[in-house]
């Protein structure tokens, strides 16, 4: 997990960071083991009203979030952060156990995953949208 | 959303094959992905067999393995030697897309709490597939306290569902542990290979038990452990078209002189007949009667028969006129089976694989008594007979069963109770004594759908065959 001090290494290192919003600690250590492997920086949340927070102060390139997560459900998050000017560049992946694609998407979420957590298609989801991310902020500059 | 980031829309139940069609086809099409599934039985009921196969059958990418942890019951190697009798196994697999671990020194020294570290390790170094753990009743043995044993089924449950794999825990459990052992309340699916005794046959039998999140075909289906693998041979249950079927409007005569008149033209096409009498009475022939009728038309038929080889049955068949000339014997597909050797499960699997590749229009089974010594049951053998008439009558085949009964039968009927209700007609041959002088009678009793002849009429059985003696004026 990385720290404030970390982040702002990771933000010289050029490290995308990705904050992941879990409740479930087996998903929050595999996520991490994973997306860390990928060259990412983890951070994370484990409700939605603390995660709403982080993002404001640590500004994630990407937020991971599951549906089900206490006090700000991960949709009611998605659409504060697409919302907030601090936080609306970050892209945001659904990923939830309830088949919820069509609303993630009315939420403003950028990508949607059905649980349970498969390596191969979480790191190519966020590799997509991190692309994605650079070629929208190069073109609003 | 992006255009280019995945959208699942709906929720689907994705599954893996067994390495079995058959056992595929009783689980629903598969066990459901990313579930927890118990193999258990008592050693020697093929269960390792059974999670070997699968292994092998889901082996496809390296990136994405099978993965066999044994514990405590047999080191890896032991298992390995086994394997490779089987026909499924493929050395080039081994270390790539099969991967085997060893759990039983971490089990040793650490107990029960050494399994969530292991299988963390595993899924972030191997990324499995599939994951088998043989022998998971050695880990609850190990178990110093129930308290304890779910609170690793807790952690390992959760563990286990959080990520992209299938799991198999194997196990020389018994029936009554289901109630009792907390990893049948954390199994999403549960099967149980058992044997059941038959005299001096032993017949293995597979159960489902629990398959959460799918449809599945219950009750015993039968199966053999062969150098292929597991052959199943599922349970015989009546076909979902059953109830709204059109049957044909057309006849199937009978091949018997006079009868056809006694029925106003033959039986249904498609319908049952069950030809019941006493030993002598003509049944055999008469269906052989049945078949030959049809040969004649052209058309496809299928005799089964447990008393008599395919040789026998020729012979039998040109007796009484039949000419199996090389055109009619490619029409004529002859079964022929020791019952006392199969169970019920695998003669019906062997019926329908010839229905499957030939166009039957007509099959006789004789005789019922011997299904009913392949059942095991009498229970057993009536169900299966409901459930293969109602396939015969959806797919047009006309079927001919004959029954053998203690003489003298024809006043009892009601014995024949329970099959009235399965099959369209039933017609008894008997043998009677008048006066010193024996002969041959046939009845109609029922007819379905037939306004036919009920008097019991005077038969003789002759080079020919059987056939109805005309009435003196």
């Amino acid at each position: 997990m990385v720290t404030d001090a970390d982040e702002r290494l990771s933000r010289v290192s050029g490290k995308a960071i990705v904050m992941v919003v879990d409740r479930d600690p087996h998903i929050r250590e595999l996520e991490a083991h994973f997306l860390e492997q990928a060259g990412y920086s983890i951070l994370f949340a484990g409700d939605g009203d603390a995660a709403l927070v982080r993002a404001r102060s640590a500004v994630p390139d990407i937020v991971i979030t599951e549906i089900l997560v206490p006090r700000l459900d991960g949709l009611a998050l998605c659409r504060q952060l697409k919302l907030d000017p601090r936080t609306r560049e970050a892209s945001v992946l659904v990923f939830s156990i309830l088949a919820a694609a069509g609303r993630a998407r009315e939420a403003g979420a950028d990508a949607f995953l059905l649980k349970p957590l498969a390596e191969h298609a979480l790191i190519e989801t966020v590799r997509q949208l991190l692309e994605q991310r650079t070629t929208r902020l190069r073109s609003t500059r | 959303m992006s255009d280019v980031a995945p959208i699942q829309e709906a929720f689907s139940i994705k599954r893996i094959v067994t390495g079995s069609r058959e056992l595929d086809e009783i689980l629903g099409g598969g066990v459901p992905e990313n579930s927890i599934n118990i193999i258990m039985g008592e050693p020697g009921s093929g269960k390792t067999a059974l999670a070997e196969e699968l292994v092998f059958a889901n082996a496809g990418d390296e990136r994405r393995p099978s993965l066999y942890l044994t514990t405590l019951s047999e080191p890896v190697n032991k298992v390995i030697k086994y394997l490779q009798q089987f026909q499924f196994f493929d050395m080039n697999k081994i270390g790539g897309a099969v991967r085997y671990e060893e759990l039983g020194a971490e089990l040793a020294a650490n107990g029960i709490a050494a399994l969530l570290p292991k299988l963390k390790e595993v899924i972030k170094t191997l990324s499995p597939k599939i994951i088998v753990i043989d022998s998971f009743k050695a880990i609850h043995d190990l178990a110093s306290s129930v308290q304890e044993m779910r609170l690793m089924l807790y952690e390992v449950g959760g563990l286990l569902s959080a990520y992209d794999t299938t799991v198999f825990l194997i196990g020389e459990y018994r029936h009554e542990d289901i109630a009792t052992f907390p990893e049948f309340a954390v199994a999403d699916g549960i099967i149980e290979l058992a044997r059941n005794v038959h005299g001096s046959r032993d017949e293995r039998i597979l159960r489902v038990f629990k398959l959460r999140g799918s449809a599945y075909r219950q009750g015993a289906h039968a199966f053999d452990i062969t150098s292929a693998g597991l052959k199943v041979y599922p349970r015989l249950v009546s076909p979902v078209e059953a109830a709204f079927y059109k049957r044909d409007a057309t006849r199937a005569t009978s091949g018997i002189p006079g009868l056809d008149s006694m029925l106003a033209g033959g039986f249904w096409t498609g319908s049952a007949t069950l030809l019941a009498g006493p030993t002598g009475s003509g049944k055999t022939t008469a269906s052989i009667q049945f078949i030959l009728e049809g040969l004649r038309l052209g058309e496809q038929c299928l005799l089964v028969n447990f008393q008599e080889n395919p040789t026998q049955l020729a012979h039998q068949v040109e007796q009484i006129g039949g000419k199996l000339d090389d055109i009619v014997r490619g029409r004529l597909k002859l079964l022929y089976y020791s019952a006392v050797e199969l169970s019920i499960d695998k003669i019906i699997v062997s019926i329908f694989q010839v229905l499957r590749k030939t166009p039957i229009r007509r099959i006789v089974i004789d005789a019922i008594g011997d299904l009913a010594i392949a059942a095991g049951d009498a229970t057993r053998m009536h169900d299966y007979l409901y459930a293969l008439v109602q396939h015969f009558s959806v797919m047009g085949v006309s079927s001919v069963f004959t029954m053998e009964t203690d003489p003298p039968l024809m006043s009892s009927d009601e014995n024949h109770g329970r099959l009235s209700h399965m099959t369209d007609n039933i017609i008894f041959l008997d043998i009677r004594a008048t006066n010193g002088i024996v002969g041959r009678t046939l009845r109609i009793a029922k007819a379905r759908g037939i306004a036919h002849d009920l008097q019991s009429r005077e038969v003789q059985i002759d080079a020919a065959g059987v056939h109805i003696v005309e009435r003196r004026e």
